[in-house]
C-alpha cells in the first residue's frame, strides 16, 4: 500500500506512541528521583539509516544528540549490530552530550521470509545523578573531559540477548551512588525492550516495507512543514551576538555569534565568530548546537510536526571546528549541555526576532541553574547525591506576559517536591518562592525568577553551574531586561557570601545556600517610558 | 420489599433519572437546566415518581446524584474568592507547581491561573520536619494577624496547607480553630483533613480546589436535600457515593462524578453478563473516556482537572479528544487529521445543517453507518447530501474517493482511540486481548467492532441502554468513604503492631465521622491498603494490607508486603527486583457499605411480543466496499437472537454497527454480545 494522507496520520500516531510508551516505561521503573520525579530523559525511534523518526516530547536538548548517538553506535559496530544487541555510550564526542547522560541504543530487526532484516533503532537517554568525576553530580568545573567522570565509548552492553554485567559493575563502581545507577540502567534496558517490541508489532501488522515507507514519509512530512514555516520568515540576513558570563575559570565573557540567512524555504545558521573553545567546562559538542537549532525551528513550525530529522533538512548549520559550539575532543563539556545550549537558543531567537517581531518572545532566564550537592548522610548512613535545575522567568511574549518560575527552552524537568526532598536528603528548604519584581518591565512583563534557599544538615560539597549572573536576559522592542540571577551563601545562616555563577564549595550544617534565578526580558516599551 | 433507589445523572444536555424498583429499572430523560440543575432534577423526579408527589415528599426512596456543579465551577472559573495559608516561604508553591510547562514547543503556552491569587496567599512562620517534629513553633499572635487580614480581605473560601502537616497536624488545627470564629461562614478546609499525604504541591492544589468550589457546592446540595427530603447521596469521583453532607464538606471528591457513574454502570453490566474484565469506551461528541476494569474498578490518585492536580481517589479514566463531533481536515503537511477540535453540539457536524466542518458523524452518515432519519429516535433528520458534498471537496483535495476519505476519517479517529486504549492497557501491563470492550455514549457502539479489531479484542458487549449507563451507575453505587495518610516507613522499620495501630486509629476516626451520618455502622466494611514503592522511588503501587485476622508477626508481615509489591511491580512493569528493599508510603482505608444490586431483567425484550426485529436493508460501506446490510430494531430483539455482520442495529440512544466477520447475540439482560469469528 502506498502512502496516503490517512496512512501517514496513522503511522505518525503509531510511531509517536512507541516513543511515548518507552518514556512511560522508563519513568515508572527508574530509580533515581532525577529520572522519576524530574523526568530528565528522552526516548526516540529511528530508521535503519539512523534518521530520527519520532521523539516523545521530553527534553529538547536531547533532540539533536539522540541521532548522533545512534550514528556513533552504528559506526562503532559496522554491520555488526545483531538482533538482541544493545549499545551503551555517554562519550560527548561520540554521540553523547555530557557524561551523566547515558544512552542505550538497540537495533530492531524484522523477520522476513525467515531472514532478519534491519528495520530501525530505538534509543533512550537518561540523566544519571552521578557518574564519578571531581565533584558529586558529575557536572564539575573541569578543565578537561577526563575530570568529569566515567567516559563510556559505544560498547555492547547486551550481546545477542546476553547482558554483560561487568559493564554495569564498572559503571556502578565509578559512581558515588551505585545502587541508583543499577536501578536506572535496568529501567533504561526495560524501556528499550518495550520500544523494540512495539516497533516489531507494527512491522508484523503492516509489513516491513510499509513501515519503512512511512518512516520515510514522516521525515518528508516534517520537512514539508518546516519549509512552509521558513517561507513565512522574510528573506534576509539576521545577525546577533550575546555573551555567556564566563567559563568558570576566568572572568572573560564568552561571545556566541550567529548569522541566520533566510532564503525562500531554506535557512543557513552560521556560528562563525563565536568564541573559540574554552579551557573551562562550557564547551558544547556539535550535537548540542544542532539540538538548539532543531528546538528553535520546531517552535516556529507549530505543534503538529513530529520532532524528527526531516525538520533539519532545509537547514544548514555552520559550526567552526574548535569553537565553543563545536569543540575538539577532550575539552570539558559539563556545562555545554545545560548552560551553553540555553545561550545558543537565546541568540537564535534573538536573530529571528528581527525577522518575526510579532512572534518571538523576549529572552527567558537563559540558564538552568544547576545545583549539585553530595556528601554522606549520617542518619541514613549512606552517600547521597542531589541534582536539581531551577526554573526562572520566561521572556514576555508579543501578546502576553512571560510565566514566572518555569523551565524554558532546552529543558522541561520538574522540581523535586519539598517534602520528597526532605525525606530523601539531609537538607531542609527554607524558602521556595517567586522572586517578585525580577522580570523585565515592558508592554508585557517578563516572568519572575525563583528563590530556592537550602539549609544543609550535614557537611556537603556543592557545585553550582549557572549563567545570567552578569549579563541579564535582554528585553525586546523596548522592553526592559530581566534581573540577573544571584547565588548567595549564608554561612551559619546569616553571614552573607556572594558566590560566582559557577563555583564548587564545601558547606557545613547550618549553612544556607540561596539561589535566586533570573527574570525574563520584557516585550515592548512599558507605557510609562518616554 | 427493597427500598426504591433513584439515580440522577445531570449531563450538559440531558438529565437522566434511573429508578430501581423491585429489581426493575425505569428511565426518565429530560433536558438539563444548566443555570440551576436542581430545577430539572425536581421536575424529572416529579414526572418519574408520582409517589413522590402523592406522598407529600414522604416517598420512601434513596436519591443518589451525580453532580457536575463542582466540575463546572472549577472549569468555568466560577468558584469563590479563595485564600491560602501556608508555611512562610512557600506561598508560591501553588503557582510554581512542578516548574515545567505543559507544551514543549509552544511559545504561547499558558499556566492555569492559581485559584488562590497572590494577594490572598499568606505565609505563617512555623515548621514541622520530615519526622513530624515541630522545629519552629507557630505563635498565636501570627495566627491572629493572619485571621485579621483574611477577615479584611473578605473571602468565600480558605485553604490551609502547611509542610509535613500529615505527620503533625497541630499547627493546621490551631489555625482552623481561629478561622472558625470568622463571621460570614467562609468555607474552610485544612490539608491534614482533606488529604494527609506528602507532595506539597499536589496536596495544596487539592485542598485549594476544595475550598474554591466549597461554598457553591454546599449551598447547592443543602437546597437540593431540602427539596428532596432526607436520604440524598452524592456520587464521588472514586465511584462510591457518600451522604450529601459529607460531600458538601469535601466537594473536591465529587469533581469527576459524571464519568465515574458511567464506569460503575458499565462494570456492573459486564459483571452481570459474565464478563468482569472490561475496557469501557464512552464516546461522546467531543471526547472519549476509556477505563480498564480487571475484575474491579481501578482507581488513581494522580489526576488533573483543568490543569489543577487533584489527588483524591478517582476512577482511573483516560480521556482523548476524539468524538462524533471531532473535525477532520488536511493539515499543512498533507496528513488527514481528526480532532481534537470539535464542532460540538452547535454548530455541530455538517449534517446538522448549520456548520460546514466535516466531522466523524458526517463520515459515519456518508458510509451509511448512521441512518439520517433515525437520529435521536427520529427527533432530528440529518442532511446526508450536505455531508457528502463537503467530504467530496476534502476528497478531491487529497485525490481520494469520497468513500476512501470517509473511511479514512473513521480509521484516523479509531487510531486516536486505540492509542488511548493502549495507554490504559499495554502501558500498564495489561493485554487488551484478554478484555471485553464495553462501548457506551452516543457514538461508542458505532466504532466498537473496528476498534476491537484494531486492538485484537475478541468480544464487545453493547449494553441494552448505552445512553443511561451513568444514571444506572449512580443508582447502584456503593457507599464508600476514603481515608489516607502518609507514614513513610522503610523496610526495616515496618512494624506490624504500629501499622495495626495506625489503621485502627484511622478507622476509629472514620467511624466517628460516618456514624454522625446515620449510616448502619455494624454493616460498614473496612478495606485496608498500602501504597508501597522501592526505597527512594517516586511511584507507589497500591497493594492489599495483609488481613488483620491472620495472626502473623512482623517478619512475616514484611515478607508478605514485599511479595505483594513484587507481584504488583511485575504485573505493571514486567519485572521486579526481589532483592531491593521497599517502603510503605501511604496507608489507605475504605469504609464502605455494599448496596444490594438489583438483578435487572431485560424488560424491553421480554415484553416485545412477536414483532420481528429485522426491519430492512441498506447499503453500508465497510473497509471491503459497499455491502447490502440488514437493519434491525433493538427494541424487538429477544434473548438468544443472533445477528451476523454486516448489520446495523437501531435504537433510540445509539446505533450499533456490526462489521463483517462479527456476530451478535442478545443475552438475558438485553445486552448484545458481539464476537469475532
Amino acid at each position: 500500500m502506498a502512502v496516503d494522507p490517512i496512512s501517514l496520520e496513522i503511522f505518525k500516531s503509531l510511531f509517536i506512541s512507541v516513543s511515548e510508551e518507552m518514556g512511560v516505561a522508563l519513568q515508572r521503573t527508574a530509580y533515581s528521583p532525577n529520572i522519576k520525579e524530574r523526568r530528565d530523559f528522552s526516548c526516540a525511534i529511528f530508521d535503519p539509516e539512523a534518521q530520527m523518526v519520532a521523539q516523545a516530547a521530553h527534553v529538547p536538548v536531547h533532540l539533536g544528540a539522540m541521532p548522533a548517538s545512534v550514528r556513533a553506535a552504528i559506526d562503532a559496530f559496522p554491520n555488526a549490530l545483531r538482533p538482541g544487541d544493545m549499545v551503551i555510550l555517554n562519550d560527548p564526542y561520540l554521540g553523547g552530550t555530557h557524561l551523566p547522560d547515558i544512552t542505550l541504543v538497540a537495533p530492531v530487526y524484522a523477520e522476513e521470509n525467515g531472514a532478519k532484516r534491519l528495520a530501525g533503532f530505538v534509543a533512550n537517554r537518561g540523566h544519571h545523578a552521578d557518574v564519578g568525576g571531581m565533584t558529586p553530580g558529575s557536572l564539575p568545573l573541569s578543565t578537561e573531559l577526563y575530570q568529569e567522570g566515567t567516559i563510556i565509548p559505544p560498547i555492547k552492553l547486551i550481546r545477542g540477548g546476553r547482558l554483560n554485567k561487568e559493564v554495569i559493575q564498572l559503571i556502578c563502581r565509578n559512581s558515588r551512588t551505585p545502587e541508583e545507577r543499577k536501578g536506572d540502567l535496568a529501567a533504561q534496558i526495560a524501556s528499550t525492550r518495550v520500544g523494540e517490541r512495539r516497533l516489531q508489532e507494527i512491522i508484523q501488522r503492516y509489513g516491513n516495507d510499509e513501515t519503512q515507507e512511512h518512516m520515510a514519509a514522516l521525515l518528508d512530512y516534517s520537512e514539508r512543514l518546516t519549509r512552509q514555516a521558513i517561507t513565512r520568515i522574510p528573506d534576509g540576513v539576521y545577525k546577533v551576538v550575546d555573551y555567556m558570563d564566563d567559563d568558570g575559570l576566568t572572568d572573560q565573557p564568552v561571545p556566541i555569534r550567529v548569522c541566520i540567512t533566510v532564503a525562500g524555504d531554506e535557512i543557513t545558521v552560521d556560528f562563525t565568530g563565536t568564541s573559540p573553545q574554552r579551557p573551562g567546562c562550557i564547551n558544547a559538542p556539535q550535537a548540542i548546537t544542532v539540538s538548539a537549532c532543531l528546538y528553535v525551528i520546531r517552535c516556529i513550525v507549530g505543534e503538529e510536526a513530529p520532532a524528527n530529522q526531516g525538520c533539519l533538512r532545509p537547514i544548514k548549520i555552520i559550526t567552526p571546528r574548535g569553537s565553543l559550539v563545536n569543540p575538539e575532543p577532550q575539552r570539558g563539556v559539563a556545562g555545554g549541555n545545560v548552560e551553553t545550549s540555553q545561550r545558543i537558543t537565546d541568540v537564535l531567537f534573538s536573530a529571528l526576532a528581527q525577522a518575526l517581531p510579532e512572534l518571538i518572545p523576549a529572552a527567558s532566564q537563559g540558564t538552568m541553574n544547576n545545583l549539585l550537592v553530595g556528601g554522606h548522610d549520617l542518619n541514613r548512613n549512606k552517600p547521597f547525591v542531589y541534582y536539581e535545575t531551577i526554573g526562572g522567568g520566561m521572556g514576555a511574549r508579543p501578546t502576553k506576559d512571560g510565566i514566572s518560575g518555569i523551565h524554558t527552552h532546552m529543558t522541561n524537568t520538574m522540581n523535586t517536591p519539598v517534602e520528597a526532598f526532605e525525606f530523601a536528603f539531609p537538607m531542609r528548604l527554607k524558602r521556595y518562592a517567586i522572586r517578585r519584581g525580577s522580570g523585565g518591565r515592558g508592554k508585557y512583563r517578563g516572568g519572575d525568577g525563583l528563590v530556592r534557599d537550602v539549609e544543609f544538615l550535614a557537611p556537603a560539597r556543592v557545585t553550582i553551574l549557572s549563567e545570567r549572573r552578569k549579563f541579564p536576559p535582554p528585553g525586546f522592542h523596548g522592553g526592559h531586561h530581566g534581573e540577573t540571577g544571584e547565588n548567595v551563601l549564608l554561612r551559619g545562616g546569616y553571614e552573607e557570601v556572594h558566590l560566582a555563577g559557577k563555583e564548587t564549595l564545601d558547606v557545613e550544617p547550618g549553612d544556607v545556600l540561596s539561589i535566586r534565578t533570573p527574570g525574563g526580558g520584557g516585550w515592548g516599551a512599558p507605557e510609562d517610558d518616554e | 420489599m427493597a427500598k426504591t433507589i433513584v439515580g440522577i445523572d445531570v449531563g450538559g444536555t440531558f438529565t437522566d433519572i434511573a429508578i430501581l424498583e423491585d429489581g426493575r429499572l425505569r428511565v426518565h430523560k429530560l433536558p438539563s437546566t444548566p443555570s440551576d440543575p436542581s430545577v430539572g432534577i425536581m421536575k424529572g423526579v416529579m414526572e418519574a415518581c408520582p409517589q413522590f408527589v402523592d406522598g407529600g415528599g414522604e416517598f420512601d426512596a434513596d436519591f443518589v446524584h451525580g453532580s457536575t456543579v463542582a466540575t463546572n465551577a472549577l472549569l468555568e472559573g466560577k468558584g469563590g474568592r479563595t485564600a491560602l495559608i501556608t508555611t512562610l516561604g512557600f506561598e508560591d508553591v501553588l503557582e510554581i507547581g512542578r516548574q515545567n510547562r505543559s507544551e514543549l514547543y509552544n511559545l504561547n503556552v499558558d499556566r492555569p491561573v492559581p485559584l488562590a491569587p497572590w494577594e490572598l496567599r499568606f505565609g505563617l512562620p512555623e515548621r514541622v520536619d520530615h519526622n513530624g517534629t515541630i522545629v519552629e513553633d507557630l505563635l498565636p499572635e501570627a495566627i491572629q494577624t493572619c485571621v485579621q487580614l483574611i477577615e479584611e480581605a473578605g473571602v468565600d473560601g480558605i485553604a490551609v496547607s502547611f509542610l509535613f502537616s500529615f505527620l503533625n497536624p497541630a499547627h493546621e488545627e490551631a489555625v482552623l480553630a481561629a478561622l472558625e470564629k470568622l463571621p460570614n461562614n467562609p468555607f474552610i478546609s485544612i490539608s491534614s483533613k482533606v488529604l494527609p499525604e506528602f507532595r506539597e504541591y499536589e496536596r495544596t492544589s487539592t485542598v485549594v480546589v476544595n475550598s474554591y468550589v466549597g461554598q457553591i457546592v454546599s449551598r447547592y446540595l443543602t437546597s437540593l436535600e431540602n427539596s428532596l427530603g432526607k436520604g440524598l447521596r452524592i456520587m464521588q469521583s472514586s465511584g462510591g457515593s457518600i451522604t450529601a453532607r459529607l460531600a458538601a464538606d469535601q466537594p473536591v471528591r465529587t469533581i469527576l462524578s459524571g464519568p465515574a457513574g458511567g464506569v460503575v454502570g458499565a462494570f456492573y453490566t459486564g459483571v452481570q453478563a459474565g464478563y468482569p474484565d472490561i475496557i469501557t469506551l464512552d464516546m461522546g461528541g467531543t471526547s472519549t473516556d476509556v477505563s480498564l476494569c480487571p475484575s474491579r474498578i481501578k482507581e488513581t490518585t494522580g489526576s488533573q482537572v483543568g490543569g489543577y492536580p487533584i489527588s483524591v481517589p478517582m476512577i482511573d479514566i483516560h480521556t482523548v479528544g476524539a468524538g462524533g463531533g471531532s473535525i477532520a481536515r488536511v493539515d499543512a503537511g498533507g496528513a488527514l487529521v481528526v480532532g481534537p477540535q470539535s464542532a460540538g453540539a452547535d454548530p455541530g457536524p455538517a449534517c446538522y445543517g448549520k456548520g460546514d466542518q466535516i466531522t466523524v458523524t458526517d463520515a459515519n452518515l456518508v458510509l451509511g453507518r448512521m441512518l439520517p432519519d433515525n437520529f435521536l429516535g427520529g427527533r432530528m433528520t440529518l442532511d446526508r447530501q450536505r455531508a457528502e458534498e463537503l467530504i467530496a471537496e476534502l476528497a478531491s483535495e487529497i485525490s481520494l474517493s469520497v468513500q476512501e476519505t470517509a473511511l479514512g476519517i473513521i480509521r484516523v479517529v479509531n487510531a486516536n482511540m486505540a492509542r488511548a486504549i493502549r495507554a490504559i492497557s499495554q502501558e500498564r501491563g495489561y493485554d487488551p486481548r484478554q478484555f471485553t470492550l464495553l462501548p457506551f455514549g452516543g457514538a461508542g457502539p458505532m466504532h466498537c467492532c473496528d476498534l476491537a479489531h484494531e486492538m485484537g479484542i475478541p468480544r464487545v458487549l453493547v449494553p441494552a441502554r448505552p445512553g443511561i449507563l451513568s444514571a444506572l451507575g449512580v443508582a447502584i453505587a456503593d457507599i464508600v468513604k476514603d481515608y489516607s495518610r502518609t507514614v513513610m516507613m522503610r523496610g526495616d522499620d515496618i512494624n506490624r503492631t504500629q501499622l495495626d495501630e495506625e489503621f485502627h486509629g484511622m478507622e476509629g476516626l472514620a467511624r466517628e465521622e460516618l456514624e454522625k451520618e446515620g449510616l448502619p455502622m455494624d454493616r460498614m466494611v473496612p478495606q485496608r491498603f498500602l501504597d508501597v514503592r522501592y526505597v527512594g522511588q517516586s511511584f507507589e503501587l497500591t497493594i492489599d494490607y495483609p488481613s488483620p485476622r491472620r495472626r502473623i508477626d512482623t517478619a512475616r508481615m514484611r515478607r508478605s508486603i514485599a511479595d505483594s509489591f513484587y507481584r504488583a511491580h511485575l504485573q505493571r512493569f514486567g519485572y521486579a527486583d526481589r532483592g531491593e528493599a521497599v517502603e510503605i508510603v501511604n496507608l489507605r482505608l475504605k469504609l464502605g457499605l455494599k448496596m444490594d444490586k438489583p438483578q435487572i431483567v431485560a424488560g424491553q425484550a421480554a415484553d416485545s411480543g412477536s414483532t420481528p426485529a429485522l426491519i430492512g436493508e441498506a447499503q453500508v460501506v465497510f473497509s471491503g466496499g459497499s455491502v447490502t446490510t440488514r437493519l434491525y430494531d433493538r427494541e424487538n430483539l429477544r434473548t438468544g437472537d443472533q445477528i451476523s455482520g454486516p448489520a446495523i442495529v437501531l435504537q433510540m440512544d445509539t446505533t450499533v454497527v456490526i462489521t463483517p466477520g462479527w456476530t451478535g447475540t442478545a443475552d438475558d439482560y438485553g445486552n448484545l454480545v458481539l464476537e469475532t469469528e
